[in-house]
């Protein structure tokens, strides 16, 4: 009976799922994996300080960061000038110049690897969505009626291999805002095979420890 | 050590009370995995208040700093976002664990007598968890955040007469604010220390009547051993496999448990598309939705939350233990439980289209199933006796009986020896 | 613990894997605490304000800037040729310094600007400073010359960066 029920739940679960898979239908994310490897990091490090800068702020990384992801000590110096190594990655345009040409402050891109579902796959397929709707008028598929312009010009290429160049592109800045969201996301992965490596010899020990000390119940 | 020992020992019952409480305490060799659940709960508390202070240590309760101030800690502060991954996770952790703990006493009967005052301790353990949890989710100051509180807060509007003044007075504004969040947090430091004093109550009633078994029915004084080492350990390696799989979300899904909206700051002009609470509230949420009244809806869904105090008379089966030896209320047990997840899921859900028709039925089951309790217990008995029951039930249906009948006696006695 | 019988075929063993797995769930314990502990420590943002960038441009001879260095007043002199010369030798106060031990370049004096007696930030005066709390009289290296301050102005760590920058403070990990 106990068996019977206990497989009826599980069934119903799996059903469940099946279900709620099918039922959205919304524009799909790109299949696309995003790495963490310094060079693309770096890359997309300064796409975005030459091209997202422009519009979007970034105010919770500094350049001091960027020696993080392979930046050496000249290379900062050389990006900031001036200013010190703790000023923050703020966008280069006025919060009033912006509203007036595109109605809102653009949202800061720190955390935005994390503020979506599925955050890496959204903004690569944000990035690699736009098309020309009509003559020099250009729109996105995955998020319609979109404000932000076609800053890499992907509406607008002539062949695959500028697609391609566009694409990697794209992967290279959601990489680095990808690390940007979760900078520690590294470490935390090492750490966590020690932890989890260390609780699991200990959990073993503690078992045969167990049986042992139950094993006197049977000797009485 | 032992001189040190011994001079507290006659100043202070020591030593007695651990070998009382904890070493020689009796428990019956017969519990199984499903009663490491209070323990752990007990270890999930301590690991909330830990990093909870910690996390106090860096964080701003201001409106204008509060998201900044949890980027610090998970960007500037030395294992800040260990700390922080681990409070959040460990919110999770908690209810998982105390829902499995409920349904373990669902399941085996253990909320009967002479267990009401621990599973009514339990019932006030569990609002002062949700009511911690709920103000801790607003901390953040994500967009779900400020909206699930704005929306939270709201219900309290429907209270008739005083409905508006209490929302503002409980806001400290006329919206979710700077006021609100700073008071919230005051109080989300100090609860956790309330529940302390409720755990310790929870223990001593415990520590009066016992723990039950799987089996339900009062096992003889043989049948039970010393706590320590049998359950020390057996609590040990339940603890390290709990942490083990804490830990995997921790370090490998951390924000599993975490709604992407929240990491976008608060904005009150801008209500984000879904407002979704934490999964753990999500079936009383669903019940709130499916009645059509607003507050048909927040009756509705304070009833399913309390209506698990009423479980010692709602059953009324004279059949001790749980779903053992009743077959019926095992059925019913599982149709909740699936209920539950049901109602769950619609609560994720925006309510449109067949949600909406399914979520008034799994809440009319789910009220149903506790309806039916009091006549469906009887009913089962009835069956249950006329198909035999085992020997040790009936055993132990006949003490319990005797029980009751030389206490009647010995009261009728002292009337008399009184006349 | 309860003193337990030790089991007939294999005593030793059974001691040590409960001593064992004592050792190692103790080892647990203690480095969980590093974490909490480690998180009370300064953290990266305040650790890099440990140094201040501070530029020597626009300074002319005989001019003193102050910058900010951990919260404190940072005197910057760029002394004219008979300043330098005037403080040869140890000086004339009661902690007797050499000036060149207390400049990496004769031509910047870089000290902490609190007084060494109750932490007030002196003035600036032709040939000094002066404390307006008690009146300790500094010379232009800084050196307690008269006054009740104790020792001579502190000077910090600092590292100059080419011609025209200095780094003041000590880089932490």
């Amino acid at each position: 009976m106990i068996v019977e029920m206990k497989t009826l739940f599980v069934a119903f679960f799996f059903i469940l799922s099946g279900v709620v898979n099918a039922a959205t239908g919304e524009y799909p994310l790109a299949d696309v994996d995003i790495g963490q490897d310094e060079e693309s990091l770096k890359r997309g490090a300064m796409i975005y300080y030459n091209l997202c800068r422009m519009c979007h702020n970034m105010k919770y990384i500094r350049y001091q960061h960027l020696a993080e992801i392979g930046f050496d000590e000249k290379e900062i110096n050389d990006l900031r000038g001036d200013k010190l190594a703790s000023t923050k990655f703020m966008s280069t345009a006025s919060d009033e110049n912006i509203t007036e040409l595109y109605g809102m402050v653009p949202p800061d891109l720190s955390v935005m690897a994390k503020a979506r579902k599925k955050g890496p796959q959204y903004i690569y397929t944000l990035l690699t969505s736009y098309y020309e709707k009509s003559e020099n008028i250009y729109d996105n598929r995955f998020f319609p009626n979109i404000k932000m312009p076609d800053i890499f010009g992907y509406s607008v290429t002539m062949n695959d291999a500028e697609k391609l160049a566009i694409e990697n592109q794209a992967k290279d800045v959601t990489a680095y805002l990808l690390w940007a969201s979760d900078p520690r996301a590294q470490e935390r992965k090492t750490l966590g095979v020690y932890v989890i490596g260390y609780l699991f010899v200990l959990s073993l020990m503690f078992y045969f420890v167990m049986k042992r000390v139950w094993s006197r119940l049977d000797t009485h | 050590m032992k001189k040190m020992i011994g001079w507290i020992d006659r100043r202070f019952p020591l030593t007695s009370f651990v070998k009382h409480e904890l070493t020689e305490y009796p428990t019956p060799r017969n519990l199984s995995y499903w009663w490491n659940f209070g323990s752990l709960a007990g270890v999930v508390l301590v690991i909330q208040i830990i990093t909870g202070i910690f996390l106090a240590m860096h964080y701003k309760a201001d409106a204008a700093m509060a998201f900044d101030s949890v980027e610090h800690i998970m960007r500037d502060v030395n294992y800040g976002w260990l700390i922080r991954y681990m409070h959040s996770t460990g919110a999770t952790a908690f209810f998982a664990v105390i829902f499995i703990h409920m349904a373990r006493t669902l399941y085996y009967g253990s909320y009967r007598a002479p267990r009401e005052l621990m599973w009514w301790t339990g019932q006030v353990l569990l609002l002062l968890l949700m009511a911690t949890a709920f103000m801790g989710y607003l901390l953040p100051w994500g967009q779900m955040s400020y909206w699930g509180a704005q929306v939270i807060t709201n219900l309290f509007g429907t209270v008739p007469f005083l409905g508006d003044e209490l929302v503002v007075w409980l806001r400290g504004d006329f919206v979710v604010g700077d006021a609100t969040l700073t008071r919230f947090f005051a109080l989300h430091y100090l609860v956790p220390f309330i529940i302390v004093g409720a755990v310790l109550v929870h223990l001593v009633a415990l520590h009066s009547v016992k723990s039950s078994n799987p089996s339900g029915i009062n096992l003889a004084d043989k049948d039970n051993i010393p706590f320590h080492p049998y359950f020390t350990v057996k609590d040990l390696f339940g603890l390290c496999v709990f942490l083990a799989i804490y830990s995997y979300f921790v370090f490998y899904n951390p924000n599993l448990f975490i709604e992407a909206d929240n990491y976008i700051p608060a904005d009150p002009m801008k209500t984000p598309l879904h407002i979704v609470p934490e999964w753990y509230f999500l079936p009383f949420y669903a019940i709130l939705r499916a009645v059509p009244d607003l507050l048909g809806g927040v009756i509705a869904m304070g009833i399913s939350v309390m209506i698990f105090a009423a479980m010692p008379y709602l059953d009324r089966s004279k059949i001790p233990g749980g779903a053992r030896y009743r077959p019926f209320y095992r059925v019913m047990f599982y149709v909740f439980v699936i209920d539950i997840i049901i109602l769950g899921y619609v609560g994720a859900k925006p309510p449109e289209g067949a949600l909406v028709p399914l979520g008034q039925v799994a809440t009319l089951l789910y009220f149903g199933l506790f309806a039916l309790l009091p006549f469906g217990s009887k009913l089962e008995e009835k069956w249950l006796r006329k198909r035999g029951l085992p020997e040790e039930v009936e055993a132990m249906i006949q003490s319990e009986e005797k029980q009751k009948e030389d206490r009647r006696q010995r009261k009728a006695d002292r009337r008399n020896a009184r006349r | 613990m309860a003193e337990d019988k030790k089991s007939p075929e294999n005593p030793d063993r059974r001691d040590f894997l409960t001593t064992a797995t004592g050792v190692m769930a103790g080892a647990g314990v203690t480095a969980a605490c590093w974490p909490f502990v480690s998180s009370m420590n300064p953290s990266s943002d305040v650790l890099s304000k440990a140094t201040t960038e501070a530029s020597l441009k626009g300074i002319r001879a005989g001019e003193v800037k102050t910058v900010e260095w951990q919260g404190k007043p940072v005197f910057i002199l760029h002394r004219e040729e008979k300043q330098i010369a005037s403080m040869e030798g140890d000086g004339e106060g009661k902690d007797p310094q050499k000036d060149s031990s207390r400049v990496k370049n004769p031509d910047w004096l870089v000290v902490v600007g609190i007084c060494t007696h109750l932490g007030c930030v002196p003035s600036r005066k032709k040939d000094g400073w002066f404390c307006p709390c008690h009146g300790s009289v500094y010379d232009n290296s800084g050196r307690i010359l008269k006054g009740p301050a104790p020792t001579n102005l502190v000077v910090p760590e600092y590292e100059f960066v080419g011609s025209d920058k200095i780094i003041i403070g000590k880089k932490q990990a």
